[in-house]
């Protein structure tokens, strides 16, 4: 799952730090995109741009089936096409006023974003469950170079999806045996932030030597 | 109730959150702060010899730290702030209560350093910040898995009300919060609690309130 093209799918989040009527920043190699999902469960994945004066769309709010500028309320439906400027409410905004938006799909409750439509759908992830995000401060190469991989944690088995988002900076997505209890998740969690440590003090010594 | 209070103090936001969550009316009294310095005045140490914001005063009851208030305001008002009686979860009380001592710190000392100007050894700070929120993050996932939402009981306590401001702030310090998804989930329930109020820089949830309708008189 290297991401080379631009309908590669790149996983940006878990389905359950999402839930409907939210926002949040999803970061990808290729900058942050404003991530919603509609108070009726749709995803969509825009620009984090507002069109109108750049606020970040992420800082906004859900509404309904729109996602609303927090700077002056302007707001876009799920195409990213401007719906209403709440200061022109006779106004109906012409098509030109729309956020890009990307493609976006949810499996085995992993949310995934491409920037052209991918021939394929992402991979199903089967056997296992998501866990939960976290971001590293060593880049994505030190780590792995392949954008997956397979662990034991807390004798756990443990599938990474690993995405660089930055220099110094990596997004890891824990999936866990699917059959793993709520006791086994916990054990993970706690290991993941071992591991966590381990990689960027790693990181550190290489810069080091 | 005096609160001797500072518009731009997370500590003093906690104890004006909590009292209006719990429904109890304080008499605020403001503090020039900044550029006053009055906190540091002859007649504020008298009441608080290290010269630091917010003050509650009820009768004889003079209380300088902000875990003491939050304490006073719940047994006073709305015991069930306190959680449950077990030995676990009294303990887990105290432990994030002291833990919001090291988010003060941390992340307070990093929002003043950026912020505020003041003296501070920034990337330190925002290093420390970061293993605090890493921490909390690891806590309130663990609450996730066995499906709940704050940090002690099945309801918000005081624990999360003394976490809350600094960690929403941490951003004014120069450290998002994108890294950090159960805790965004934990601010957002926060924010939804009834009576919630906002402070500069902690903004209440738009969504919650119906869309706005045009006021403007019909056209004739």
């Amino acid at each position: 799952m290297p991401v080379e093209t631009l309908r590669d799918w790149i996983p940006v989040a878990l389905s359950a730090d999402l839930p409907p009527a939210t926002v949040i920043p999803a970061h990808t190699p290729s900058g942050i995109l404003a991530l919603w999902r509609s108070a009726s469960g749709k995803l969509t994945a825009l620009a984090d741009r507002c069109p109108h004066r750049g606020m970040r769309l992420s800082y906004g709010f859900v509404r309904g089936e729109a996602l609303s500028c927090i700077y002056h309320g302007w707001s876009y439906g799920l195409t990213g096409q401007c719906q209403r400027i709440p200061v022109h409410p006779e106004l109906i905004p012409p098509a030109a006023i729309k956020a890009a938006s990307y493609a976006v799909e949810e499996r085995n409750g992993v949310i995934w974003i491409a920037f052209e439509q991918p021939e394929t759908p992402p991979p199903a992830l089967e056997g296992f469950k998501p866990l939960r995000s976290i971001t590293l401060n060593t880049d994505a190469e030190r780590i792995t170079a392949t954008g997956e991989m397979r662990v034991l944690l807390a004798g756990i088995d443990v599938l990474l999806l690993i995405v660089g988002i930055g220099v110094g900076e990596t997004l890891a997505h824990v999936m866990v045996d699917a059959a793993a209890s709520d006791v086994d998740c916990i054990a993970v969690s706690r290991a993941v932030e071992g591991w966590r440590r381990e990689c960027e003090q790693l990181g550190l010594e290489e810069l080091a030597s | 109730m005096i609160l001797y209070d500072y518009i731009l103090s997370p500590d003093a936001y906690k104890i004006r959150l909590m009292a209006a969550l719990v429904g109890v009316k304080l008499e605020l009294r403001a503090v020039d702060v900044h550029p006053g310095r009055e906190h540091e005045s002859e007649a504020l140490r008298a009441l608080n010899p290290a010269g630091s914001i917010p003050i509650l005063i009820d009768g004889d009851l003079i209380l300088t730290e902000s875990a003491a208030m939050l304490v006073c305001l719940a047994r006073l008002a709305a015991p069930a702030w306190l959680g449950g009686n077990d030995v676990a979860d009294a303990a887990r009380i105290q432990q994030w209560l002291a833990f919001s001592l090291r988010l003060t710190d941390h992340l307070g000392g990093a929002r003043a350093t950026e912020m505020l100007v003041e003296p501070g050894d920034l990337p330190a700070l925002q290093a420390a910040g970061t293993i605090d929120l890493r921490e909390l993050e690891a806590a309130l996932t663990e609450r996730r898995i066995i499906g709940q939402t704050f940090l002690v009981a099945d309801r918000p306590t005081i624990a999360d009300i003394a976490c809350f401001p600094y960690v929403a702030l941490a951003p004014d310090g120069g450290l998002s919060l994108d890294p950090y998804p159960s805790i965004r989930l934990w601010m957002r329930a926060i924010r939804m609690l009834p009576g919630f109020i906002e402070m500069p820089g902690i903004h209440r949830l738009h969504e919650l309130k119906p869309e706005p309708v045009s006021q403007l008189p019909e056209t004739v």
